[in-house]
């Protein structure tokens, strides 16, 4: 009986949410009111494939609901990225019958880092693909261990897991688990021979603590990484870019799948690969998954192009907090061949919660633009002195820096004068505030 | 004048950007004309402590801080006579932790830190992360921050922020935080603490040159950005903390 009731009231108030436009975790909230263990008690598709990690959740969980519809399987998924255990409930209670039967041939769940255990206590994933574990809102995951030992208990024993060989840190969760599929990528156009960045998170082993060396490096601390000491080391691939030219724009899964990037961010391309080894691993053929990824344009708009007097724009969605997002973000700038300005605003650190922490931009390599193409940078938003301090500890000439802090100010001095390219480095807590100011492509 | 800062374990303890409070410490007392070299201390590596005119260490994880301990007891004997003759250091973050009695872990395992301090730090499972916004002893502004740390910091006789009205101190809610003896300043506080609070890192400078037995000269460097950047933070704090007492 709870059950039942349960699951009307998330319903109801899914129905009457979306009427007035409000966000999708609140009715899951009253269901788990109602009903704590409802995720037990209702009967779930054969496969729940589970996303999470620091960075790539969205837009990997966005390719395999595409990838997966388009290979004839029906997916339900927390589209609206509500991703604690209140958003996953509505997601999962929404799609039941009332009788509590999700009515789909996949649950794709993208989840919360930090509360994956919180969800999985009451089912658990058929397969776990966890995208790489990086310094991410320090303000509220403390740091990246941390973050790690709170996903442990979320991995079931008979889960599989589909993880990051690249990645010291995230690899790590194979210790003990024996279902474990692996992602990768083969040196590329992109890769050099030791970590770059401002801090070095792999100059460690992070399961003994001896120094690690590596053989190659894809960008940050990513790449072939090996303990002197204790033996870990990246594993071999299961699921492999055996290819990659950036500059072209396309990538070789396993020799043999070839994929145009629409976006030719490295971030991309580990979203893809993870993406084609969870579906692969479902029963999605290689020629089905391809078909989708060949070119193709996320819709989660981290990406938006612009016009801005006679300046063509790119805004670069990058979250704040997220040193490697933003080192992701600056390389794609870096690697421009025509001359640039960058915006980049730093007014609120949050969109969700207030902070005046700023000890990340610490941790960015913002020398990436001291470059002869990155003619000028705009700094902007409330915290744009903290920014222009740590610019002062960059290599870029400071007759190439602009501090303006009204975000609108920033946008008329653009406007007023030039065409060159533009590219804005921002968060989605402020991105709107510069986009208020542009004529957004479609 | 030649200075000698020692950074203790940089690709270690190197969260929430523990680095840039050497690089700002480094780049002022270059503009006040002295010439400065950091030697950087790793694990298992010989290093010198002599001459030193400042030692550092910044925040590392639980488990990263307790292999940096693991080495840094090598230095007890020494850091603790450099402290008592009145060298300038900054423990930042879980560094801070090092200079306690005891480091209990969340698994209830005790480590034994080098006993500059006679205070004791057990962490758990709860992480308190919030803004700061206190009082130190050592001038009149507000000090500014951020605390990110799992520990409750018990025995601290003499702490670097004496009072905050807002956010996580040592032992709980607005109590006491940091240690502070002569003039060794451990705060758990990131921002990092002397990018943050331009006045923290004139008090240092000025230990500094006082025990070289330098004068300061009367003209100090300016930084406008780091001026203005405190001055926003201390705005946005205090009238968060108005609006609490509301």
């Amino acid at each position: 009986m709870r059950k039942f009731l349960a699951i009307l009231v998330c319903k109801l108030g899914r129905a009457v949410g979306r009427l007035v436009g409000k966000g999708s975790s609140l009715p899951g909230k009253y269901a788990l009111k109602i009903c704590p263990d409802i995720l037990r008690r209702v009967q779930l598709p054969a496969h729940i494939i589970a996303v999470t990690g620091s960075n790539g959740k969205t837009s990997t969980v966005e390719m395999i609901a595409a990838i997966l519809r388009s290979g004839g399987k029906t997916v339900v998924y927390n589209e609206e990225g509500s991703n604690q255990i209140e958003g996953v409930t509505t997601t999962v209670l929404t799609n039941a019958t009332l009788g509590g039967r999700v009515k789909a041939d996949v649950l794709l769940i993208e989840s919360d880092e930090r509360y994956a255990a919180r969800s999985f206590q009451y089912f658990h994933p058929t397969e776990f693909v966890i995208t790489n574990l990086y310094r991410d809102q320090l303000t509220r995951n403390g740091h990246p261990e941390w973050v790690y030992d709170a996903i442990l208990p979320a991995i079931h024993p008979d889960t599989k897991l589909i993880l990051n060989a690249d990645d010291p840190l995230s690899s790590c969760f194979a210790q003990n688990h024996e279902n474990v599929k692996w992602f990768g990528l083969n040196p590329c156009s992109i890769t050099g021979d030791k970590p770059t960045g401002v801090y070095r998170d792999g100059a460690y082993c992070p399961l003994c603590y001896a120094p690690m060396e590596y053989d190659y490096v894809h960008y940050n601390h990513i790449g072939a990484y090996r303990c002197t000491k204790c033996g870990h080391a990246k594993p071999a691939t299961d699921y492999t870019v055996t290819a990659a030219d950036l500059d072209q724009g396309r990538l070789t899964i396993d020799g043999a799948v070839t994929i145009q990037l629409a976006f030719r961010s490295i971030y991309n391309v580990y979203n893809i690969l993870a993406a084609y080894a969870a579906c692969r691993e479902v029963g999605i053929a290689a020629d089905t998954a391809a078909g989708v990824i060949n070119n193709y344009i996320l819709k989660n708009g981290r990406m938006q192009k612009f016009t801005l007097g006679a300046h063509k724009g790119v805004l670069l969605t990058s979250k704040h907090e997220n040193s490697i997002a933003y080192d992701t973000n600056l390389r794609y700038i870096a690697a421009s061949k025509e001359p640039c300005t960058v915006l980049v605003i730093v007014d609120a650190v949050s969109r969700k919660y207030f902070t005046s922490e700023t000890s990340w931009l610490w941790d960015i390599d913002f020398d990436l633009l001291n470059t002869p193409q990155v003619g000028r940078v705009i700094l902007s938003g409330r915290y744009c002195n903290d920014l222009a301090l740590r610019f002062s500890f960059t290599g870029i000439p400071r007759e190439k820096l602009l501090v303006q802090p009204d975000i609108a100010a920033a946008a008329e001095t653009l406007k007023a004068e030039g065409s060159e390219q533009v590219y804005v480095v921002t968060c989605f807590s402020d991105r709107d505030k510069l986009l208020a100011h542009v004529v957004k492509e479609a | 004048m030649e200075l000698k800062i020692v950074h203790f374990y940089p690709d270690l303890m190197n969260l929430y950007g523990s680095y840039a409070n050497v690089a700002v410490l480094k780049r002022y007392l270059e503009e006040l004309g002295s010439t400065v070299t950091v030697e950087a201390v790793v694990p298992g590596e010989a290093a010198d402590l002599s001459g030193a005119d400042f030692l550092f260490m910044g925040a590392g994880t639980e488990r990263r801080q307790k292999a940096a301990l693991a080495d840094f007891v090598r230095y007890a004997e020494d850091v603790k006579a450099l402290a008592k003759d009145g060298t300038p250091m900054l423990f930042a973050g879980t560094a801070m932790e090092l200079l306690g009695k005891t480091i209990t872990a969340a698994d209830g395992t005790v480590c034994e830190g080098i006993g500059l301090g006679s205070f004791t730090s057990v962490q758990g499972r709860q992480r308190f992360v919030e803004d700061v916004y206190g009082a130190t002893d050592l001038y009149g502004e507000a000090v500014v921050g951020f605390m990110n740390k799992c520990s409750i910091i018990e025995g601290v006789e003499t702490p670097l922020l004496t009072a905050l009205d807002m956010g996580f101190g040592n032992s709980g809610e607005k109590t006491p935080e940091g240690f502070r003896f002569q003039n060794v300043l451990a705060s758990e506080l990131t921002g990092p603490i002397l990018v943050k609070n331009p006045r923290l890192l004139e008090h240092v400078v000025r230990a500094i040159y006082a025990r070289r037995g330098q004068a300061l000269p009367e003209e100090l460097p300016r930084w406008p950005y780091a001026e203005e950047g405190y001055a926003i933070t201390e705005e946005q704090l205090k009238l968060r903390w108005q609006k609490a007492q509301r």
